[in-house]
């Protein structure tokens, strides 16, 4: 990578960092304009700057409505490097549904989980918020997605999160899928009783389980 | 000869005599329980949740029924978190077995204009605020000298994020913070009205709920400027009329600090430690004598995980912790207790602060 090449991404970076949309975007342009090579704008450019909001995050220095806005910036700018990158780029191919049950439309912690698993590198399929149990599962049959990622904040539809997966049972199509769960009231507890494949008590901590639950990563 | 075994002694306090001297600090006969069962009461005469949440006189029946089941010490008039928003002009969806919650495919505010179409509402006019005010007087009516019934009301932060969205409000927050401050201004116009209106059907207490009082969402300063400096003009409101203002939050880190500064309520019922504390210890230690807790039972796990035992051993530590407060410990839910979870357990946390809960 050229030194122009790196200090335009890192520029970029900032952008996304300092919520700075516009100038996400005109950076962006501007690798595609100087042939830069696009994926490494997505990594060390907009998904870095990301990352940098996430861990201000877990400092407590930005809140929920600054990493929305970080993650609007990348957004912004992935929408425009997209078209310029080959899938093989970036190694990762693993593919996930995920969205937040029905009878529930709190999807802030659904939306973080999504904005780290695209961070890493996965292709997220997203239903939205309350999602009918019949919509993963045809959803994830229809993309053949590795994993599905099913989130909730109320207790009263925690238990359409057993229904997607009896769902699945009843399909015969269990063992194509890994299920996880997420969501404040939810508990390890919760996700061995519906027979999840995991549970993830925060957004960071879903990525790790879902890398871990593809093969991605080791279980150790 | 037979032998009479009584198993439920009879009790020195009623409900209402028992929370009062806990929120101040005085020991009453035991620890007050009250699980915060509020839609799981329609189970108990076997209503659907959407009738529930529409019709007084199906919430004070079952509340009631709830009441004589469970044996809590107080109501709470938690309808759901949209009873204001659809006053506002948002759309409900009313589930038969579930919460109702806004349809966010058709919200009221579309856009940062939008934020211009809020208009003050009078709370007796409107169709679901009217409700709830409705089933307070029900509730006074019928045990109003014996258990106490606090009213509720959504902090307009709360009820913003219920009409725009909320990764929508928050966004909007940094974006168009005039806009938003301006729509918070005028909800709140209304929810002094709706106040006044709880108080004047007899609440004994009123629950104020400024769910983004917590640095699980917002930064401390943010929520303090976009809520806690017009939302205080409720809470005085309230304290002008001699009623106690409570605060409920349940989500995680709540800044007791800046709640005890800027909405000085006299307890706060809460699912975690304070913001700031690592752990139940360090809270209590830290914050049980400054102001009365009211919880702290995960109500995941007592509604849907825990075994009856589980429950027990998880309420008698709770007592414990909070015995540094001095009788000033109201054993609770951490939030509403799930509407589909077991009613036993509810049950059975009461019985728990009747065995182990005595002062």
């Amino acid at each position: 990578m050229s030194s122009e090449a790196d200090d335009l991404n890192e520029r970029l970076a900032v952008a996304v960092l300092e919520l700075d949309e516009d100038l996400a975007v005109a950076l962006t342009h501007e690798v595609i304009e100087r042939g830069f090579d696009p994926w490494n704008a997505v990594e060390f450019g907009l998904l870095a700057g990301v990352n940098r909001a996430g861990k201000l995050f877990d400092e407590e220095e930005y809140f929920v409505p600054e990493l929305l806005i970080a993650a609007d910036a990348m957004y912004a700018g992935l929408q425009i490097l997209r078209p310029h990158i080959k899938t093989e780029d970036h190694g990762n191919t693993r593919k996930v549904v995920i969205g937040v049950v029905q009878g529930d439309t709190h999807d802030i912690g659904k939306n973080l989980v999504r904005i780290m698993l695209e961070v890493a590198g996965f292709e997220v399929h997203d239903l939205g918020r309350d999602v009918p149990p019949h919509k993963f599962v045809e959803q994830a049959i229809e993309v053949k997605a590795d994993l599905i990622a099913l989130s909730t904040l109320m207790t009263t539809t925690m238990e359409r999160m057993s229904e997607v997966i009896g769902l699945l049972e009843a399909q015969n199509v269990r063992n194509r899928f890994k299920v996880i769960v997420g969501g404040s009231p939810l508990s390890q507890h919760f996700s061995d009783r519906i027979g999840a494949d995991g549970y993830a008590p925060k957004a960071s901590q879903a990525v790790l389980l879902a890398k871990r639950l593809t093969g991605l990563v080791n279980a150790a | 000869m037979s032998a009479l075994i009584r198993t439920e002694p009879q009790e020195e306090l009623n409900s209402l005599e028992r929370v009062v001297l806990a929120l101040q600090y005085q020991k009453p006969d035991r620890v007050p329980a009250a699980p915060l069962v509020c839609g799981a009461s329609c189970r108990v005469l076997g209503y659907s949740y959407d009738r529930w949440s529409q019709d007084p006189k199906v919430a004070v029946a079952s509340l009631l029924a709830a009441q004589d089941l469970i044996g809590f010490d107080g109501f709470l008039t938690l309808v759901d978190l949209s009873v204001e928003a659809e006053d506002f002009g948002q759309e409900l969806i009313f589930p038969e077995r579930s919460t109702a919650l806004p349809n966010f495919d058709n919200p009221f505010i579309r856009t940062a204009e939008d934020y211009g179409k809020v208009r003050q509402v009078d709370p007796l006019k409107s169709r679901r605020m009217s409700t709830v005010v409705e089933i307070i007087r029900g509730l006074i009516e019928a045990r109003g000298t014996e258990v106490p019934t606090m009213g509720f009301i959504y902090g307009p932060l709360g009820v913003l994020s219920q009409i725009r969205g909320h990764a929508e409000l928050f966004k909007d927050i940094i974006r168009h913070p005039d806009r938003v401050l301006e729509a918070v201004e005028t909800i709140n116009r209304s929810l002094i009205d709706y106040a006044k209106a709880q108080i004047q059907a007899g609440a004994h207490a009123i629950v104020l709920d400024p769910l983004y009082s917590s640095a699980s969402i917002l930064k401390k300063e943010t929520w303090v400027k976009f809520e806690a400096e017009i939302f205080k003009s409720v809470a005085q409101t309230i304290r002008d009329a001699g009623v106690p203002v409570i605060v409920h939050n349940c989500g995680g880190g709540v800044y007791f600090d800046a709640v005890l500064e800027h909405i000085a309520p006299i307890a706060i019922s809460h699912a975690y430690p304070a913001h700031g504390s690592p752990d139940w210890e360090h809270h209590a230690e830290t914050w049980a004598k400054k102001v009365v807790s009211i919880g702290v039972a995960d109500p995941a796990k007592v509604g849907h995980e825990f075994s009856q035992a589980e429950v027990v051993e998880d309420c008698r530590r709770q007592i414990e912790t909070f015995s540094r407060a001095e009788g000033g410990f109201i054993l609770s839910s951490g939030c509403e207790f799930p509407p589909n979870g077991s009613l036993l357990s509810a049950r059975t946390m009461v019985q728990t602060a009747k065995v182990y809960g005595r002062y």
